[in-house]
Protein backbone atom coordinates (compact mmCIF):
# COMPACT_ATOMS: atom_id res chain seq x y z
CA UNK A 1 0.00 0.00 0.00
CA UNK A 2 1.66 3.07 -1.36
CA UNK A 3 -1.35 5.68 0.28
CA UNK A 4 0.43 6.68 3.46
CA UNK A 5 -2.06 5.22 5.50
CA UNK A 6 -1.58 2.72 8.46
CA UNK A 7 -2.29 -0.68 7.01
CA UNK A 8 -3.43 -3.55 8.92
CA UNK A 9 -2.00 -6.64 9.54
CA UNK A 10 -0.80 -8.29 6.35
CA UNK A 11 -1.35 -12.15 7.83
CA UNK A 12 -4.38 -11.26 9.34
CA UNK A 13 -5.81 -10.05 5.92
CA UNK A 14 -4.31 -13.39 4.62
CA UNK A 15 -6.14 -15.64 6.76
CA UNK A 16 -9.09 -13.53 6.40
CA UNK A 17 -9.35 -14.40 2.75
CA UNK A 18 -8.38 -17.53 3.12
CA UNK A 19 -10.82 -18.64 5.54
CA UNK A 20 -14.23 -16.48 4.09
CA UNK A 21 -12.73 -17.15 0.44
CA UNK A 22 -15.81 -15.17 -1.61
CA UNK A 23 -17.60 -13.52 1.15
CA UNK A 24 -14.97 -11.61 3.07
CA UNK A 25 -14.14 -8.47 0.72
CA UNK A 26 -17.03 -6.40 2.15
CA UNK A 27 -15.88 -7.77 5.67
CA UNK A 28 -12.15 -7.49 5.34
CA UNK A 29 -12.59 -3.78 3.63
CA UNK A 30 -14.85 -2.87 6.91
CA UNK A 31 -12.43 -3.81 8.93
CA UNK A 32 -9.73 -2.04 7.18
CA UNK A 33 -12.04 1.15 7.34
CA UNK A 34 -11.96 0.99 11.31
CA UNK A 35 -8.67 0.14 11.58
CA UNK A 36 -7.32 3.44 9.54
CA UNK A 37 -10.21 5.46 11.71
CA UNK A 38 -8.15 4.52 14.81
CA UNK A 39 -8.68 1.20 15.58
CA UNK A 40 -5.20 -0.86 17.06
CA UNK A 41 -3.56 -3.61 15.82
CA UNK A 42 -4.40 -5.97 18.72
CA UNK A 43 -8.41 -4.82 18.01
CA UNK A 44 -7.56 -6.17 14.30
CA UNK A 45 -6.01 -9.16 15.31
CA UNK A 46 -8.91 -9.68 17.41
CA UNK A 47 -11.16 -9.21 14.89
CA UNK A 48 -9.96 -11.38 12.97
CA UNK A 49 -9.70 -14.14 15.16
CA UNK A 50 -13.57 -13.70 15.99
CA UNK A 51 -13.87 -14.61 12.42
CA UNK A 52 -11.93 -17.53 12.15
CA UNK A 53 -13.96 -18.86 15.43
CA UNK A 54 -17.19 -18.43 13.64
CA UNK A 55 -16.03 -19.62 10.27
CA UNK A 56 -14.86 -23.02 12.35
CA UNK A 57 -17.88 -23.06 14.64
CA UNK A 58 -20.01 -22.93 11.26
CA UNK A 59 -17.91 -26.03 9.48
CA UNK A 60 -18.65 -28.25 12.91
CA UNK A 61 -21.98 -27.20 12.61
CA UNK A 62 -22.52 -27.95 9.19
CA UNK A 63 -20.22 -31.22 8.79
CA UNK A 64 -21.21 -32.55 12.28
CA UNK A 65 -21.63 -36.09 11.40
CA UNK A 66 -18.24 -36.74 10.23
CA UNK A 67 -16.99 -35.05 13.27
CA UNK A 68 -18.91 -37.36 15.40
CA UNK A 69 -17.65 -40.25 13.12
CA UNK A 70 -14.15 -39.58 13.73
CA UNK A 71 -14.73 -39.18 17.41
CA UNK A 72 -16.15 -42.81 17.86
CA UNK A 73 -13.47 -43.99 15.37
CA UNK A 74 -10.93 -42.28 17.28
CA UNK A 75 -12.30 -43.91 20.44
CA UNK A 76 -12.72 -47.69 19.52
CA UNK A 77 -8.92 -47.83 19.45
CA UNK A 78 -8.60 -46.66 22.79
CA UNK A 79 -11.64 -47.49 24.42
CA UNK A 80 -12.01 -51.23 22.73
CA UNK A 81 -8.08 -52.03 21.75
CA UNK A 82 -7.72 -55.37 23.44
CA UNK A 83 -11.11 -56.40 21.11
CA UNK A 84 -9.71 -54.78 18.16
CA UNK A 85 -6.30 -57.09 18.85
CA UNK A 86 -8.34 -60.37 19.67
CA UNK A 87 -9.92 -60.47 16.40
CA UNK A 88 -7.63 -62.06 14.08
CA UNK A 89 -7.26 -64.94 16.97
CA UNK A 90 -11.00 -65.18 16.67
CA UNK A 91 -10.84 -65.95 13.19
CA UNK A 92 -8.55 -68.86 14.02
CA UNK A 93 -6.23 -67.33 10.92
CA UNK A 94 -3.59 -69.79 11.74
CA UNK A 95 -6.54 -72.61 10.15
CA UNK A 96 -7.37 -70.81 7.43
CA UNK A 97 -5.63 -71.45 3.92
CA UNK A 98 -3.10 -68.73 2.34
CA UNK A 99 -4.24 -66.04 1.05
CA UNK A 100 -7.01 -66.25 3.56
CA UNK A 101 -4.44 -67.05 6.74
CA UNK A 102 -2.61 -63.77 5.48
CA UNK A 103 -5.90 -61.47 5.01
CA UNK A 104 -7.29 -62.29 8.23
CA UNK A 105 -4.06 -61.49 9.90
CA UNK A 106 -3.28 -58.60 8.54
CA UNK A 107 -6.76 -57.13 7.69
CA UNK A 108 -9.51 -57.71 9.98
CA UNK A 109 -8.17 -55.32 12.76
CA UNK A 110 -8.34 -52.82 10.01
CA UNK A 111 -11.39 -53.78 8.69
CA UNK A 112 -13.49 -53.99 12.40
CA UNK A 113 -12.22 -50.28 12.97
CA UNK A 114 -13.24 -48.81 9.43
CA UNK A 115 -16.85 -50.85 10.08
CA UNK A 116 -17.38 -49.77 13.68
CA UNK A 117 -17.66 -46.33 13.63
CA UNK A 118 -19.92 -46.56 10.09
CA UNK A 119 -23.11 -46.87 12.33
CA UNK A 120 -22.34 -43.16 13.94
CA UNK A 121 -22.12 -41.69 10.66
CA UNK A 122 -25.31 -42.91 9.09
CA UNK A 123 -27.46 -42.28 11.62
CA UNK A 124 -25.49 -38.37 11.79
CA UNK A 125 -26.44 -38.50 7.80
CA UNK A 126 -29.76 -39.77 8.12
CA UNK A 127 -30.88 -36.54 10.76
CA UNK A 128 -28.95 -34.42 8.89
CA UNK A 129 -30.97 -35.57 5.84
CA UNK A 130 -27.89 -36.48 3.75
CA UNK A 131 -27.81 -40.42 4.30
CA UNK A 132 -26.94 -42.15 1.12
CA UNK A 133 -25.79 -45.89 0.89
CA UNK A 134 -23.52 -45.33 -1.37
CA UNK A 135 -21.58 -42.84 1.19
CA UNK A 136 -21.16 -45.41 3.93
CA UNK A 137 -19.75 -47.67 1.39
CA UNK A 138 -17.01 -45.47 0.55
CA UNK A 139 -16.64 -43.82 3.22
CA UNK A 140 -15.56 -47.47 4.75
CA UNK A 141 -13.66 -48.18 1.93
CA UNK A 142 -11.43 -45.40 1.68
CA UNK A 143 -11.04 -45.86 5.34
CA UNK A 144 -10.17 -49.39 5.05
CA UNK A 145 -7.44 -48.41 2.61
CA UNK A 146 -5.95 -45.87 4.45
CA UNK A 147 -5.76 -47.79 7.78
CA UNK A 148 -4.09 -50.84 5.98
CA UNK A 149 -1.77 -48.61 4.39
CA UNK A 150 -1.13 -47.28 7.77
CA UNK A 151 -0.76 -50.63 9.08
CA UNK A 152 1.70 -51.91 6.25
CA UNK A 153 4.05 -48.48 7.24
CA UNK A 154 4.56 -49.37 10.39
CA UNK A 155 6.02 -52.65 9.31
CA UNK A 156 8.57 -50.10 7.94
CA UNK A 157 9.43 -48.33 10.75
CA UNK A 158 12.38 -50.56 12.32
CA UNK A 159 14.38 -48.95 9.47
CA UNK A 160 14.07 -45.88 11.54
CA UNK A 161 14.90 -46.72 15.44
CA UNK A 162 14.25 -42.81 17.14
CA UNK A 163 10.61 -43.78 16.48
CA UNK A 164 10.08 -47.46 18.06
CA UNK A 165 10.63 -48.90 21.84
CA UNK A 166 9.83 -52.13 22.97
CA UNK A 167 6.65 -53.13 24.48
CA UNK A 168 6.76 -53.84 28.39
CA UNK A 169 5.22 -57.22 28.98
CA UNK A 170 3.70 -58.21 25.39
CA UNK A 171 5.87 -60.39 23.96
CA UNK A 172 3.72 -60.40 20.32
CA UNK A 173 4.21 -56.65 20.21
CA UNK A 174 7.90 -56.02 20.41
CA UNK A 175 7.27 -52.40 19.19
CA UNK A 176 5.26 -49.40 19.09
CA UNK A 177 5.33 -45.85 17.83
CA UNK A 178 7.06 -43.96 19.99
CA UNK A 179 4.37 -41.39 20.13
CA UNK A 180 2.72 -39.82 23.28
CA UNK A 181 -1.10 -41.55 23.06
CA UNK A 182 -3.18 -37.67 22.67
CA UNK A 183 -0.72 -37.79 18.97
CA UNK A 184 -1.98 -41.30 17.85
CA UNK A 185 -5.53 -40.70 18.71
CA UNK A 186 -5.39 -37.57 16.89
CA UNK A 187 -4.08 -39.13 13.65
CA UNK A 188 -6.68 -41.95 14.09
CA UNK A 189 -9.12 -38.61 14.15
CA UNK A 190 -8.31 -36.99 11.28
CA UNK A 191 -7.98 -40.57 9.52
CA UNK A 192 -11.55 -41.34 10.10
CA UNK A 193 -12.57 -37.47 8.87
CA UNK A 194 -10.56 -38.02 5.60
CA UNK A 195 -12.48 -40.36 5.03
CA UNK A 196 -16.17 -38.95 6.15
CA UNK A 197 -14.54 -36.36 3.67
CA UNK A 198 -13.75 -37.86 0.67
CA UNK A 199 -16.56 -40.33 0.87
CA UNK A 200 -19.59 -38.64 1.47
CA UNK A 201 -18.48 -36.26 -0.95
CA UNK A 202 -20.69 -36.47 -3.92
CA UNK A 203 -23.50 -36.16 -1.56
CA UNK A 204 -22.28 -33.26 -0.87
CA UNK A 205 -22.28 -31.66 -4.04
CA UNK A 206 -25.75 -33.19 -4.62
CA UNK A 207 -26.69 -31.55 -1.73
CA UNK A 208 -25.07 -27.99 -3.02
CA UNK A 209 -26.51 -28.05 -6.49
CA UNK A 210 -30.19 -28.82 -5.24
CA UNK A 211 -30.05 -25.24 -3.06
CA UNK B 1 -52.26 -19.54 8.84
CA UNK B 2 -48.18 -19.30 8.61
CA UNK B 3 -46.04 -19.88 11.45
CA UNK B 4 -44.68 -16.40 12.54
CA UNK B 5 -41.55 -15.76 13.04
CA UNK B 6 -39.70 -14.24 15.76
CA UNK B 7 -35.72 -12.74 15.66
CA UNK B 8 -33.01 -13.54 17.86
CA UNK B 9 -31.90 -10.72 19.83
CA UNK B 10 -28.73 -9.97 17.59
CA UNK B 11 -30.97 -10.32 15.02
CA UNK B 12 -33.37 -8.43 16.37
CA UNK B 13 -30.73 -5.16 16.79
CA UNK B 14 -29.04 -5.67 13.63
CA UNK B 15 -32.01 -5.43 11.73
CA UNK B 16 -33.36 -2.67 13.50
CA UNK B 17 -29.76 -0.91 12.67
CA UNK B 18 -30.08 -1.55 9.26
CA UNK B 19 -33.81 0.09 8.82
CA UNK B 20 -32.55 3.05 11.10
CA UNK B 21 -29.81 3.72 9.11
CA UNK B 22 -31.60 3.38 5.54
CA UNK B 23 -29.44 3.66 2.49
CA UNK B 24 -26.07 3.97 4.68
CA UNK B 25 -26.90 0.34 6.04
CA UNK B 26 -23.17 -1.50 5.80
CA UNK B 27 -20.92 -3.03 8.27
CA UNK B 28 -18.83 -0.34 9.52
CA UNK B 29 -22.01 2.01 10.28
CA UNK B 30 -23.97 -0.76 12.05
CA UNK B 31 -21.31 -1.28 14.46
CA UNK B 32 -21.59 1.85 15.33
CA UNK B 33 -24.88 2.15 15.95
CA UNK B 34 -25.28 -0.93 17.89
CA UNK B 35 -22.15 0.98 19.98
CA UNK B 36 -23.73 4.52 20.12
CA UNK B 37 -27.47 3.35 21.02
CA UNK B 38 -27.47 -0.35 22.68
CA UNK B 39 -24.21 0.16 23.90
CA UNK B 40 -22.99 -3.24 22.92
CA UNK B 41 -19.82 -3.38 21.30
CA UNK B 42 -20.29 -6.22 18.89
CA UNK B 43 -17.85 -7.73 16.75
CA UNK B 44 -17.92 -6.90 13.24
CA UNK B 45 -17.52 -11.24 12.29
CA UNK B 46 -20.63 -11.68 14.71
CA UNK B 47 -22.60 -8.78 12.62
CA UNK B 48 -21.62 -10.32 9.60
CA UNK B 49 -22.92 -13.51 10.83
CA UNK B 50 -25.90 -11.91 11.93
CA UNK B 51 -26.62 -10.32 8.27
CA UNK B 52 -25.57 -13.85 6.93
CA UNK B 53 -28.24 -15.51 8.76
CA UNK B 54 -30.85 -12.79 7.97
CA UNK B 55 -30.59 -12.99 4.34
CA UNK B 56 -30.58 -16.42 4.05
CA UNK B 57 -34.13 -16.40 6.24
CA UNK B 58 -35.11 -13.27 3.38
CA UNK B 59 -35.26 -10.08 5.77
CA UNK B 60 -32.36 -8.85 4.18
CA UNK B 61 -31.23 -7.94 1.29
CA UNK B 62 -27.57 -6.55 0.14
CA UNK B 63 -25.62 -5.28 -2.84
CA UNK B 64 -22.18 -4.56 -3.01
CA UNK B 65 -20.80 -1.14 -3.90
CA UNK B 66 -18.10 0.22 -5.50
CA UNK B 67 -14.23 -0.76 -4.15
CA UNK B 68 -12.93 2.29 -2.47
CA UNK B 69 -8.91 3.00 -1.57
CA UNK B 70 -9.71 3.97 1.86
CA UNK B 71 -10.87 0.20 2.06
CA UNK B 72 -7.76 -1.36 0.25
CA UNK B 73 -9.63 -1.21 -2.95
CA UNK B 74 -12.81 -3.24 -1.37
CA UNK B 75 -16.26 -2.92 -2.08
CA UNK B 76 -18.93 -2.20 0.67
CA UNK B 77 -21.71 -4.29 1.27
CA UNK B 78 -24.96 -2.71 1.55
CA UNK B 79 -28.33 -4.12 3.34
CA UNK B 80 -31.74 -3.55 2.87
CA UNK B 81 -34.60 -4.97 4.56
CA UNK B 82 -37.29 -6.80 3.08
CA UNK B 83 -40.89 -6.47 4.31
CA UNK B 84 -40.76 -10.14 5.39
CA UNK B 85 -38.15 -8.26 7.45
CA UNK B 86 -40.06 -5.19 8.77
CA UNK B 87 -43.28 -7.89 9.72
CA UNK B 88 -41.01 -10.08 11.37
CA UNK B 89 -39.48 -6.78 13.36
CA UNK B 90 -43.12 -6.08 14.31
CA UNK B 91 -44.41 -9.73 15.45
CA UNK B 92 -41.13 -9.95 17.27
CA UNK B 93 -42.38 -6.27 19.18
CA UNK B 94 -45.87 -7.26 19.78
CA UNK B 95 -44.27 -10.24 21.49
CA UNK B 96 -42.13 -8.59 23.25
CA UNK B 97 -44.71 -5.73 24.22
CA UNK B 98 -47.21 -8.41 25.36
CA UNK B 99 -44.43 -10.20 28.32
CA UNK B 100 -43.33 -6.76 29.22
CA UNK B 101 -46.35 -5.89 30.42
CA UNK B 102 -48.94 -6.58 33.42
CA UNK B 103 -45.27 -7.39 35.55
CA UNK B 104 -45.53 -5.17 39.23
CA UNK B 105 -41.76 -5.28 39.77
CA UNK B 106 -41.04 -3.74 36.62
CA UNK B 107 -43.59 -1.39 36.44
CA UNK B 108 -43.00 2.44 36.41
CA UNK B 109 -38.30 1.38 36.37
CA UNK B 110 -36.44 2.34 33.13
CA UNK B 111 -32.78 1.15 32.28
Amino acid sequence: MSDGKPYPPRLAIWLLNRVCAGGSEALAGDLVERFREGQTRVWFWRQVLIVLAIGALGKMRRYWPYLSYAAAGSAIPALLWRTVEGVPAALHWWALPWPLSQIAFEGSRSALLALAAVPVLAVGLRISLAFRWVSLFRTAAINLTLLALGHYLLGYLDTVPWLIRPVPGNPHLMRILAMPPPVVEFLFFSLFLVSAWAGCRSARHTRARAR
Amino acid sequence: MAKPIYLAEMEMMVLLAVVRLGEDAYGVPISKELLNLADRDVALGSIYAALDRLERKGFLTSTLGDPTPERGGRAKRYLRVTPAGLRALKTTRTALINLWSGIPQLEGSRA
